[in-house]
């Protein structure tokens, strides 16, 4: 998924912004409600707060940026795919409670999980009976076929993920999703079935041990053939959910009312408990914040944490801290190093930057260890499942970095004396620019000379760090990233950015380009094996040899500091998404 | 006159015309040059992780495989006689002038910028109104009691005025009046055709400190104007025929001194009108300003081309209207 940020002018407002966080001080108000319901910093990460089924209110979202899309098919920013469950049902979904119970991935649409047959090639599951759109027409099989069809059409539909193209079976010529195959009743797709109105047949092409996963994604969403609207779908999707679309001005203001043919039984998952949501949009970050804490806003849609100046402010005083979270987020931003480079392509090279880097200096670049996050000692985070911690170079107990076993790996790999390299980074981003001249200054120390180059965010992957091509003829060694789970296991973590059979010409997510056979068979193995225990176990398996690769040299497991609207009941951080859940939130 | 306008117009549609071929140039042509293909500049408006097949897919809806002369001939074609555009389940006709549709919405991108427009309109004119009046009264009083108390403390505000950044004073605006003493609290764009009440009390403050950081400019050039004008020869020639001195201030005086003053409003003006970034942006108000800002942050190519041109057109025909004005404001340019 990915986490969208504000990039667009924040250093403009962003000295003006903490001068006036240092001027309100602790003084700063909380009008929006009673501080008296604030259950403690951090209480929100394992617990339900202010837990209420009183009706009624407006749930206020404000959001810094756009959505990518309302689509549930053309989505994959990851608070959109939290935002989402307001409206869809996918076949499975997240567990809707607090703590690593977040984690697990339940029936929501279907009845329970997929029945696995013919060598793990066939994934058959039966939905509910009963579950109505909110025009009152009964959800078919076939309009859950449909909604998976739409997402072959990448032309209308490019920024949502494209799993289901490659994961299902192929059929030739290739199927080019129902608006120009509008053949078989709009139903060409022969990888999926529908031998009745409860039953979706899933035919693979190979044995995926994740598919829970990959229906838990909003594009298994029901979409009803004869309201579809293509492109223009994301103006009024056709709500399963407990609220539906009242009005939507593209890209400012989105308002939901309660659907009225929402049945709570079908959908334990969610509750309708506001009478309207809101979604102001393409606000300023800093605008947000104020606006929470005097509460003309409920909620951050992004989600991704409240700005400098708010958290000076939330930290500094007391009610304030008592009413805000900072949850692992999710996301490990690291240093991708390459593989293929000279002479980076000797592991022990790439070791010696392990040792060398400072870790400190990354989590300060990111805003130190509550904005920021806490250092990472392996790429996999806290909150992927099967996740173990372990430290191979001495993150945690040598934060500032191991010279003298850098140098010693420097010798080991023909460099005693360092090397040279480039280290490139997302210009836009600031943190990321504070990590690289950290780095830079940190592999100074062992005589790594670097030359930093940075690029825009968006040509990033498809123009420079992405294309395997560039970074060999620019000498790029060292790319710094960032990567949060489409799903929170192993292989919804790892295989874009450290399989072999992930690098791509160009938008290519494995910067390491590592290609190392032990890897790409444990994600095999990971792949195909049903049973979660064991499946589960390939996930420390993979995370300890990308670390015994150095392919990866992670910085920081993600933190947010959430502030929690006093006015809001039933809110938690729900650890997948690694914010608060926003389709149970009420209001008091 | 009528002539002269109608020049000056078909001028506007050939500057507009060089407007877009050079933003288009910026955007298309440039990084051709720089090495990056048609394929490339695709694979920024498709998901993560995208195949092959997608990129070339979304390279083909985008129409980015076309020769650019071939893309740029269609935008204008859709300017000017509209364009059709598959939205999958059926084909829509966009009509002119169709700047087409966002690369990333898949929205037209013509009613996107004039549902945006009455909010830039609103907050560019009632400043406009703002910072002319206090600025010109400012400047005209302050001339006439040069070196008194208020000359100086009005220049020291105006001073001050033009030295503080729209992101600094709306900022401070907005924590005194509406979050921590809620005068203006929630500030947002309400229709004046819905209820003008609520349009005016969520534009008192962007109106206040826009027209702060203008008024100051204003009241410094009139003041400047003003104080150059009183001392020519014909002001005294005024007096001596005993004009009442309202008269030779307002009659004689303030008009000649607004000349320069008329030719920098048009252009203020007509910036704004094209998006007052700075200010929408503070106030999250979604006029044009953010609408760019958007855009911008897409790498949404048909939308930075349309607000550039309604920027480009909002400036020229300002101009326009400043020559137009000249004509009434100075005798002079008549002859």
């Amino acid at each position: 998924m990915r986490r969208r940020r504000a990039i667009v002018l924040p250093a403009l407002a962003a000295a003006a912004a903490l001068a006036l966080a240092a001027c309100g001080g602790s003084s700063g108000g909380s009008g929006g409600g009673s501080s008296s319901s604030a259950a403690g910093y951090n209480a929100a990460v394992t617990k339900v707060v202010s837990p209420s089924t009183h009706k009624g209110g407006t749930i206020a979202f404000g959001n810094s940026s756009t959505p990518d899309s309302t689509d549930p098919g053309n989505t994959y920013y990851a608070y959109m795919w939290n935002f989402v469950r307001y409206y869809t049902m996918p076949l499975m979904t997240y567990k809707s409670c607090p703590g690593s119970c977040g984690l697990q991935v339940v029936p929501d649409l279907a009845t329970g999980p997929g029945v696995v047959s013919d060598n793990g090639l066939t994934w058959t599951y039966h939905i509910q009976p009963d579950v109505k759109f909110e025009d009152g027409t009964t959800v078919t099989s076939q309009d859950v076929k449909y909604a998976v069809e739409r997402t072959f059409d990448r032309g209308l539909f490019p920024l949502g993920p494209a799993y289901f193209t490659f994961l299902l079976k192929a059929q030739k010529p290739a199927y080019p999703g129902p608006y120009k195959d509008r053949s078989k009743n709009l139903m060409g797709l022969n990888a999926i079935q529908t031998p009745n109105p409860t039953t979706i047949v899933f035919h693979l092409a190979q044995p995926f041990a994740d598919f829970n996963y990959v229906v838990a994604i909003p594009q298994t969403s029901p979409v009803p053939p004869s309201k579809d609207t293509g492109a223009n779908y994301q103006l009024h999707p056709i709500s399963v959910g407990p609220y539906k679309f009242q009005s939507y001005q593209l890209n400012k203001q989105l308002t939901l009312v309660p659907n009225p043919e929402w049945k709570a039984s079908t959908d334990p998952n969610a509750k309708q408990l506001a009478s309207k949501i809101t979604m102001t949009m393409n606000m300023n970050a800093n605008d947000i914040d104020n606006r929470l804490l005097a509460g003309d806003l409920n909620v951050d849609a992004a989600g991704t944490g409240v700005q400098a100046a708010a958290r000076a402010k939330i930290l500094s005083t007391p009610s304030l801290k008592a009413s805000s979270d900072d949850p692992i987020a999710g996301f490990t931003w690291f240093a991708a190093l390459n593989t293929t480079l000279k002479p980076l392509n000797n592991v022990h090279c790439r070791i010696a930057i392990e040792y060398a880097a400072s870790k400190t200096g990354y989590v300060d670049a990111y805003g130190g260890p509550v904005a920021g996050g806490a250092i990472a000692t392996s790429v996999l985070p806290p909150n992927v499942v099967g996740h173990k911690s372990f430290d191979l170079y001495g993150a945690a107990s040598d934060p500032g970095g191991n010279v003298a076993a850098a140098k010693q790996q420097l010798k080991l790999c023909g460099q005693p004396n360092g090397f040279s390299t480039v280290i490139t980074y997302r210009s836009d981003r600031p943190k990321e620019v504070a990590a690289a001249q950290s780095m830079q200054a940190s592999l100074a120390r062992v005589g790594i000379k670097t030359t930093l180059h940075g690029f825009p965010t968006g040509t990033y992957d498809g123009n420079f760090a992405g294309v395997p091509k560039y970074e060999a003829q620019h000498d790029i060694g060292i790319s710094f990233y960032g990567w949060a789970p489409d799903w929170p296991d192993g292989w919804g973590y790892m295989y874009y950015i450290v399989d072999g059979k992930a690098i791509s010409p160009a938008g290519n997510t494995n910067l390491s380009q590592l290609n190392d056979p032990k890897v790409n068979d444990l994600l095999n193995k990971m792949a195909s094996t049903n049973n979660d225990a064991t499946r589960n176990s390939y996930a420390s398996q993979i995370d300890m040899q990308v670390m015994k690769d150095a392919a990866i040299m992670p910085g920081v497991w993600a933190k947010s500091l959430l502030y929690r609207s006093p006015n809001l009941t039933n809110v938690y951080v729900e650890s997948y998404y690694g914010m608060y859940n926003y389709a149970v939130l009420g209001t008091k | 006159m009528i002539t002269f306008i109608i020049r000056r117009l078909i001028a506007t549609v050939f500057l507009l015309i060089v407007v877009s071929a050079i933003t288009f140039a910026i955007f298309f042509l440039i990084p051709r040059l720089a090495g990056q293909n048609s394929y490339q500049l695709a694979t920024e408006y498709v998901g993560r992780n995208p195949s092959r097949a997608a990129v070339l897919q979304v390279e083909a809806k985008l129409g980015l495989d076309h020769p650019l002369w071939v893309q740029y001939g269609n935008f204008i074609k859709g300017i000017v006689v509209g364009a059709h555009y598959n939205s999958g389940t059926s084909t829509t006709y966009c009509p002119p002038p169709c700047f087409g549709y966002s690369f990333k919405s898949q929205q037209p991108v013509w009613p996107q910028m004039v549902s945006d427009l009455p909010v830039t309109l609103s907050l560019a004119i009632g400043a406009a109104v703002i910072w002319l009046v206090a600025g010109v009264a400012i400047g005209v009083i302050s001339a006439l009691k040069r070196g008194t108390l208020f000359d100086r403390f009005s220049m020291g505000i105006a001073l001050a005025g033009v030295s503080l950044p729209i992101f600094f004073t709306g900022l401070i605006a907005l924590e005194l009046f509406s979050y921590k003493w809620p005068l203006f609290p929630n500030v947002q764009y309400v229709s004046f055709l819905t209820n003008p009440f609520l349009w005016a009390r969520n534009l008192v403050l962007p109106w206040v400190c826009l027209a702060f950081l203008y008024a100051a400019l204003y009241a410094r050039l009139t003041r400047a104007g003003m104080l150059e004008t009183m001392n020519e020869d014909y002001i005294r020639t005024a007096r001596a025929k005993g004009l009442p001195e309202r008269t030779v201030i307002f009659k004689h005086g303030l008009r000649a001194a607004l000349t320069p003053i008329v030719t920098i409003f048009g252009m203020d003006l007509g910036l704004l009108l094209g998006g007052a970034i700075i200010t929408e942006y503070t106030f999250s108000l979604h006029g044009l300003g953010l609408f760019t800002i958007l855009a911008i942050d897409n790498q949404d190519l048909p939308e930075i081309l349309g607000v550039t041109m309604l920027a480009a057109f909002f400036i020229v025909i300002a101009n326009l209207v400043v020559d137009v004005l000249y004509a009434v404001v100075d005798p002079r340019v008549r002859h």
